[in-house]
């Protein structure tokens, strides 16, 4: 049998088949966890007073440790079973979707607390 | 070398009750308002005639078909194809058989296309009303005052618009005005909503335009030629090659079980 690689990825689709309710309410779960976070990052950042760098810094440090809790707590260790692309998906994906409302809510906070 | 002077600004604070405050407000309550304009502003499907709608169906079905081929066994598929593809070339789903191969009306002239503009038109009005109104009102009131500092720093090109009213040349760039409070508010109050009005909610623009950017969702619409998309369809069906997903399925299961 002369499958390419497509060919076989494919045939694995059809046999595995991936139901987009499920993708979309996984992604919907995550963006939910990943604004309120950021939202909550970004009154800590007002918060502590941290300005320019170190704050996205903190923001990009926030949104790690969240993508750790919930590789660890809302997928058990196993992301593959809830993402098609567990890389891009969970890690590398929607990391600056919450960084508007983060950008909000540090300015607001920073505003209230120190200047 | 000496530090750079960094400029401070004693700020009464009712300034944060009175303009940082209200401002907020009624960015989200206009939200909610639009939220529910929209769905106000949507009108039903309008009810088609059953030739219409069978000519609708017939295109799905095919369509159905051909993403779903693969748990059909080979007989079964070969059968529905042949007669899919034989009524499509025939056009026995054709609303209208007589104006087959006829050039199409002009599409202004047909209602149902005026129909659809004007729902993207109120959608659009109520986009822009509501900012236009907002920013108007905030420059009414609002303008000449330096409400807040950003905490990260900006280059000077943003200073015509962040310090609009503002008439301080030296003034750095991250003492800014009420104006600046709205924009972040304008891209920042996503998520609010989100937990207001559930995730499908139509209250931001920015979402809004991104639906906007593709109205054409719609399978069949009026200015398409109903006859050329059977044909399109037949052709589809044709060439598709067809795999059974239970192909080998004996030789999957013993490889998972000793596996």
């Amino acid at each position: 049998m002369a499958f390419t690689a497509t060919m076989s990825e494919e045939r694995e689709l059809a046999i595995h088949p991936i139901v987009q309710t499920s993708v979309q309410h996984n992604t919907q779960v995550v963006s939910n966890i990943r604004n309120l976070t950021a939202s909550l990052f970004g009154v800590a950042a007002g918060t502590l007073g941290l300005e320019s760098y170190p704050g996205f810094i903190f923001y990009l440090v926030g949104t790690l440790i969240v993508s750790g809790l919930i590789f660890a707590f809302r997928t058990e260790g196993k992301p593959s079973e809830y993402f098609h692309r567990p890389f891009g998906d969970l890690w590398g994906g929607d990391v600056f979707s919450g960084l508007s409302s983060f950008v909000l809510t540090w300015t607001l906070f920073y505003g209230l607390v120190r200047a | 070398m000496a530090q750079p002077v960094v400029q401070t600004i004693h700020r009464d604070p009712a300034l944060f009750w009175w303009i940082l405050l209200p401002i907020t407000v009624v960015m989200i309550l206009t939200g909610i308002l639009r939220h529910y304009a929209m769905i106000l502003l949507q009108n039903a499907p309008k009810k088609l005639a059953l030739p219409q709608i069978r000519q609708q169906r017939a295109l799905v079905r095919g369509i159905n078909l051909r993403a779903n081929a693969n748990v059909l066994s080979p007989t079964s598929f070969q059968a529905r194809k042949a007669y899919m593809v034989s009524a499509y070339q025939e056009g026995k789903f054709l609303a209208d058989p007589e104006s087959r191969g006829k050039p199409r009306p002009n599409p202004m002239s047909d209602p149902a296309t005026m129909e659809g503009m004007m729902g993207m038109m109120k959608g659009n009005m109520a986009m822009m009303i509501p900012q236009t109104l907002i920013m108007g009102w905030i420059n009414a009131f609002f303008s000449g005052f330096v409400i807040m500092k950003l905490p990260f720093p900006l280059t000077p090109q943003f200073k015509s618009m962040l310090q609009s009213g503002v008439g301080t040349r030296d003034l750095d760039v991250r003492w800014v005005s009420s104006l600046s409070w709205y924009f972040l508010t304008l891209f920042g109050l996503q998520p609010v909503y989100n937990f207001i009005l559930g995730s499908n909610n139509s209250a931001n623009q920015v979402t809004q335009q991104m639906a906007m950017a593709n109205p054409g969702a719609g399978l069949m619409g009026p200015e398409q030629d109903p006859d050329k998309l059977f044909l399109n369809e037949a052709e589809n069906l044709e060439v598709l090659e067809h795999r059974w997903i239970l192909d080998g399925v004996e030789d999957r299961l013993v490889a998972k079980l000793t596996s």
